[in-house]
């Protein structure tokens, strides 16, 4: 049975739907991320599960249980804020001990949960710090601290390192992992960013303008994307236009440009084909293009080539083969599972 | 060198000296040892201290307006607070009604607030008392400790209190242990502005005020109307310097730029 589940949800502000009756169901232990874009409804999504946003529909259980009366104080959720939203007048130690001190949980107890507390976030010895004595990633850890110690049923993590610098993000990431994994707490993250959610979650949910559009694995998201929008919003992807012709025995012809190929579409009629850049090969034939500008990125060369069907972006990986420079004609492929076919409406 | 051009420079000079100036004559005056206003060119006396002792009235109405503005100000304090917490937090309807309802006082020449309340507490049988004098104290002082507590409570991130709640705490509990010492710094200067704003108001008291509630500045303004001798100034150096003592003892314990903006670098 699911941990929490999320019936369909909803949340209006006047007129303005933020939250549009979605089901979610989380398993225990699992690491769930809500990735879309701002102002689509991540956040209030986050909050009415805390409790500070009251529903407008729908329904909340938690262990089976229905949360619409049940008090944000009473929830026994942890949560860390974008803001970290530490107690400024309070030592790291207070900080981390506020929770239990709430839970009359006797001193001597208190004082050892708050120390473990902080030696697994790696602040041991930092115990009679202010918070503005920390840095922004200290910080981020006592807040971690405060909201592990109470032992939470779920951990609920609103953009907790969007503040960071980009290398402090990336350490942090494998440390929260790892904690969340050793310790099993059953975890929502809320981030706009797709690697952050890839790298951590067990599953991520797409949102957009306040409606799901898909909930899956990190690899079933990236390589199988539901819609046009998860595509582009997971990483950079290439749209061809081009054309589905049916052929006979159930097989279709694609075209893109002046590559013809056949594949098991669907639908037929226009169509946009997204690939992803690292998905495409170069081949004797195929899409015909010119390479406009290769970049050496170490590990990868990044091209952009010029077809018939637009502008192609390909990634190739530095694998020690000559690759074609700038200006030469080169011919494109992909295989037809790495590439999501829908209808393009502009054209007729 | 000063980053300050000339004609800036010029501007600030004489803003000081023309702030500053009328105080220290006042204070200079004050140790003339000669019976009638003129600085003390002929020696330094204290002879107009030692007179305020033979005026009990004067420290009558000291101690009056003392009593006065810490009352007014701490009732104040109690109703702002919440008003603060109010207006800060919540979209309601009539809410910028209710907030312009409770800065008009400001707005309203003090000299027009003295009648009225003379005629209304008349009607109750109150004029003269000193609980009249808090009421219209309290009514005119409000908006300033409204001010900057409303600042305070507005500058305050709610997430901080969000924490508290979702760990487990109470309202009562956030108020006192998250909300109140956030907002303190907040609340010592509305309290102290309001003080100095119940301290300093002659021109409604005036009309309130009778024999034995009468407050320093009020005490004042009548002894100049038949007397012109220099009691008025030593008096008044001594409250200067009273206010004097009190800001460093609040710069020592707060810091001043913190009492006198309402902010603090806690609350971001
Ligand atoms: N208290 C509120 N009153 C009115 N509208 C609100 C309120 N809170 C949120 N909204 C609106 O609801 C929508 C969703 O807001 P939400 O904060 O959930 O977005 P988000 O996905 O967290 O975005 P971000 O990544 O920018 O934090 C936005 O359009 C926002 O303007
Ligand atoms: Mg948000």
């Amino acid at each position: 049975m699911a941990f929490l589940e999320l019936q369909n949800v909803t949340k209006t502000f006047g007129d303005h739907t933020a939250v549009n009756a979605i089901n979610l169901t989380v398993q225990k232990g699992e690491f769930v991320s809500l990735l879309g874009p701002s102002g689509c409804g991540k956040t209030t999504t986050l909050q009415m599960i805390a409790g500070f946003v009251p529903l407008t529909k729908g329904i909340i259980r938690l262990d089976g249980r229905d949360l619409s009366n049940v008090k944000p104080a009473e929830r026994g959720l942890g949560i860390v804020f974008q803001s970290y939203a530490l107690f400024p007048h309070m030592t790291a130690a207070q900080n981390v001990a506020f929770g239990l001190e709430m839970r009359s949980i006797p001193r001597s107890d208190r004082d050892q949960r708050v120390r473990d507390a902080l030696a697994l976030v790696g602040l041991a010895g930092y115990e009679e710090r202010f918070p503005r004595r920390m840095s922004g990633g200290q910080q981020q850890r006592v807040a971690l601290a405060r909201a592990l110690v109470i032992r939470p049923q779920i951990l609920l993590l609103d953009e907790p390192l969007s503040n960071l610098d980009a290398k402090l993000r990336e350490e942090m990431q494998i440390e929260l992992r790892q904690i969340q994994r050793n310790l099993g707490t059953t975890t929502i993250l809320v981030t706009h960013d797709q690697h952050e959610a890839m790298a951590l979650s067990d599953r991520i949910v797409v949102m957009n303008k306040g409606d799901i559009e898909q909930i899956g694995s990190p690899q079933d998201t990236y390589h199988s994307p539901a819609s046009a929008f998860v595509a582009t919003f997971l990483g950079k992807t290439n749209a061809f236009e081009g054309e589905v012709q049916v052929a006979q025995g159930g097989i279709s012809r694609i075209i893109v440009g002046d590559h013809v190929y056949t594949a098991s579409a669907h639908i037929k009629g226009p169509v946009i084909i997204s690939v992803r850049p690292e998905r495409i090969s170069f081949a004797k034939a195929g899409l015909r293009g010119t390479v406009c500008t290769r970049i050496f990125r170490g590990n990868h060369w990044l091209f952009q080539i010029k077809t018939i069907a637009g502008v192609a972006t390909v990634i190739r990986q530095n694998d020690g083969t000559s690759m074609p420079e700038e200006g030469h004609d080169v011919h494109l492929v992909w295989r037809e599972e790495d590439t999501f076919v829908r209808a393009n409406s502009k054209v007729g | 060198m000063s980053k300050n051009g000339f004609i800036s420079l010029l501007f600030h000079t004489l803003f000081v000296t023309f702030m500053l100036a009328p105080i220290i004559v006042v204070c200079l005056v004050a140790f003339t040892p000669e019976g009638y206003l003129s600085l003390p060119t002929n020696g330094f006396s204290l002879r107009w201290f030692k007179a305020i002792g033979r005026y009990p009235e004067f420290i009558r109405a000291f101690w009056v307006s003392i009593g006065l503005g810490a009352l007014s100000s701490t009732i104040v304090l109690a109703f702002a607070v919440p008003a603060a917490l109010g207006l800060a937090r919540y979209q309601f309807r009539g809410r910028d009604a209710l907030s312009a309802l409770l800065l008009s006082p400001l707005m309203i020449p003090h000299v027009v607030l003295g009648i009225a309340f003379l005629r209304f507490f008349t009607q109750f049988g109150l004029s003269g008392t000193f609980a009249a004098l808090l009421i219209a104290h309290i009514v005119v002082i409000f908006p300033f400790a409204l001010r900057l507590t409303l600042s305070s409570a507005t500058g305050m991130d709610r997430s901080i209190e969000q924490a508290a709640i979702s760990l487990g705490a109470r309202d009562w509990v956030v108020f006192r242990r998250v909300t109140l010492p956030l907002i303190m710094p907040g609340l010592i200067s509305g309290w102290a502005l309001a003080f100095i704003q119940s301290f300093d108001e002659v021109t409604m008291t005036v009309f309130l005020a009778a024999p034995g509630t009468e407050t320093l500045p009020v005490r004042m303004f009548l002894y100049i109307q038949d007397n012109i001798d220099p009691l008025v100034t030593s008096v008044s150096a001594s409250v200067i310097a009273i206010t004097v003592l009190a800001l460093i003892i609040l710069d020592r314990m707060f810091g001043l730029e913190h009492v006198l903006t309402g902010h603090s670098d806690r609350t971001k």
